[in-house]
């Protein structure tokens, strides 16, 4: 018996071992385009032509970042991408919860018929309506401007759908009793449903600004100038302007990606919890 | 509860946005879908149905079908099979700060845009002159190839480099929902004699339902529409258009020849698949029950 435990324990252990080392040559392997990146960001372009091989660089030099300084506004396109990316967030938050309460909470008129519309419109991939919604935002006089990217994000059928699912959850019972107190819709929101969906609230934020910091496509469609560029964008034009220049554009994007994925790592529980709660398990 | 007013306060601006932005951009693109649309025209003529008589005639707009399902499907599997694996690999690991460390680093790659991750492998992996396969196929004795000529061989490119990019997701959201799985689950068929595979296979696979079907329909809604690494690693569609799917095809038609009538003739008919795999999955995946 005894024995037999002390065989089990150590076929487990060996089990353990081999999964880390899997996981870690795997893990190793995903790396090796972020480390490429930075190591080429590090070499000179003489080198990186003469010497291609060469997994190092012979000689460390910062030339790269400090082409990409001086030659891209990657300041500029860092507040652009930031600004885009919180206003959007934080007002996805707010309608989001508001809505969802509203369908969750409140008994009205035509609610399926409305229900229907907006998981209707959840359906509706951005890349069919890509040449309308262009057209639209060159009429109302958008185009080339930050709130090209900012207004039609403003609302977002699937948060307001996930918001929904949550808010339901919170007892009725504890709103009517918010409302017998004197409570108004905002107030009962405002202290009694916010506080109670914080993951809720965390999940949203993660998945909207994930996906307007990383958005390629509408900046592509409605921007033009240099100077408005979130990011992503400016990260391609950089690239088609000096195609040649490949320690720059490697320097260009490991500034954009690098603090991003620190700010991943010292988060990261925050980060998965999120990830998870926005698949609708709990 | 009941509050007509604030209910209306709320909702009618809300549902006149999502009107705007999302349900009269699907009309007015049929709308334009039947005009020779420039938006530099003029005036722009009415052609009824003529576009989509050309669509249906159109080599490229077919092989932009074809090569947007075959990446999808491919895609889509491989990625599930590969995070599942990952997954129920991690969830194995008895060490809790080792496991985080192994979800965070596959994760890294979707914190980075696409943009950027794809433009690293059109130098680094791809790159004709030192990208790291043709520095394998020299290592290898073969010379080395313009993958940006090569019709498969892209195509495959394109799908590694988005499983590279992607499955962080997946494994987070199956981790957890492997973790949501009582133990006593997997015990029971243990004592009952299945080994570690038919465990997987018999009683954790099909206790994941939600979870699974969750993750394949938002994949699959998520890979109809990749955008970024086609436009990078094959911005003209690669080699006799064997790398065109259709988003690049929409964009390429609509915004660098601005045929915009066109553009929205191919939007139409990717609508029109997205919403029948989007029916079948459906049917597909009617998971009603849950171990809860």
């Amino acid at each position: 018996m005894n024995r037999e435990n002390v065989k089990r324990r150590k076929h487990g252990q060996k089990l353990q071992i081999s999964i880390i080392a899997f996981m870690g040559l795997f893990s190793a392997v995903m790396m090796y385009p972020f480390i490429w990146m930075l190591l080429t960001s590090f070499k000179s372009n003489a080198e990186i032509r003469t010497n291609r091989t060469r997994f190092f660089p012979e000689v460390w030099t910062l030339k790269g970042y400090e082409t990409a300084l001086e030659k891209a506004p990657l300041g500029q396109w860092f507040l652009n991408s930031l600004f885009v990316t919180v206003f959007v967030t934080v007002i996805v938050i707010l309608t989001s919860t508001l809505i969802g309460y509203v369908f969750a909470k409140y008994r009205f008129r035509a609610k399926k018929l409305l229900f229907v519309v907006l998981l209707a419109s959840m359906m509706v991939p951005g890349q069919v309506t890509m040449i309308p919604r262009y057209l639209i935002i060159q009429k109302m006089h958008l185009f080339d401007t930050i709130w090209a990217l900012i207004i039609p994000g403003l609302l977002s059928p699937f948060t307001i759908y996930l918001a929904m699912q949550f808010i339901s959850d919170i007892p009725d019972s504890l709103c009517e009793a918010a409302k017998i107190d004197g409570a108004g819709p905002l107030r009962i929101y405002w202290s009694i449903i916010l506080p109670n969906v914080k993951p809720l609230i965390g999940s949203i934020g993660i998945f909207t600004a994930m996906m307007h910091w990383n958005d390629y496509l509408n900046p592509l469609l409605m921007l033009n100038d240099k100077s408005r560029m979130t990011l992503p964008l400016g990260l391609v034009i950089f690239e088609s302007q000096r195609s040649s220049d490949l320690s720059a554009t490697m320097a260009a994007a490991a500034m954009m990606m690098v603090p991003m994925i620190i700010i991943f790592l010292l988060f990261q529980k925050q980060f998965t919890q999120g990830m998870t709660l926005s698949s609708g398990m709990k | 509860m009941k509050n007509n007013k604030f209910v209306a306060a709320v909702l009618l601006p809300s549902f006149l946005f999502l009107f705007i932005f999302v349900i009269f951009p699907v009309i007015y693109g049929l709308g334009i879908s039947l005009y020779d649309y420039n938006p530099a025209n003029s005036k722009n003529v009415f052609l009824g149905a003529e576009n989509y008589v050309r669509l249906l005639q159109d080599a490229t707009f077919w092989k932009a079908v074809k090569n947007t399902f075959f990446f999808c499907v491919v895609a889509v599997v491989l990625n599930i099979a590969i995070t599942l694996f990952l997954a129920e690999l991690i969830s194995h690991i008895r060490s809790g700060k080792i496991r985080v460390l192994f979800r965070a680093v596959l994760f890294i790659p979707c914190i980075a845009p696409m943009i950027g991750t794809s433009m690293i492998w059109k130098y680094g992996i791809v790159g004709t002159d030192g990208g790291l396969l043709n520095q394998i196929l020299i290592f290898l004795g073969k010379g080395p190839k313009n993958w940006y000529l090569t019709e498969m061989p892209l195509m495959w490119i394109i799908i590694i480099y988005t499983l590279w990019a992607d499955i962080g997701y997946n494994v987070i959201l199956f981790t957890a929902g492997l973790s949501n799985i009582p133990k006593a689950f997997e015990e029971a068929a243990a004592i009952d004699g299945a080994g570690p595979l038919r465990r997987f296979f018999l009683v954790k696979l099909p206790l994941l339902g939600r979870t699974f079907a969750f993750v394949s329909i938002m994949t699959m809604a998520n890979y109809f529409q990749m955008f970024a690494q086609f436009r990078v690693l094959a911005p003209k569609g690669g080699m006799h258009d064997s790398a065109m799917v259709l988003t690049n095809y929409i964009y390429r038609t609509s915004f660098q020849s601005f045929d915009m009538g066109y553009g929205a003739a191919i939007a139409t008919g990717l609508f029109i698949i997205v919403f029948i795999v989007a029916m079948i999955q459906n049917q597909l995946m009617r998971v009603e029950w849950s171990y809860e």
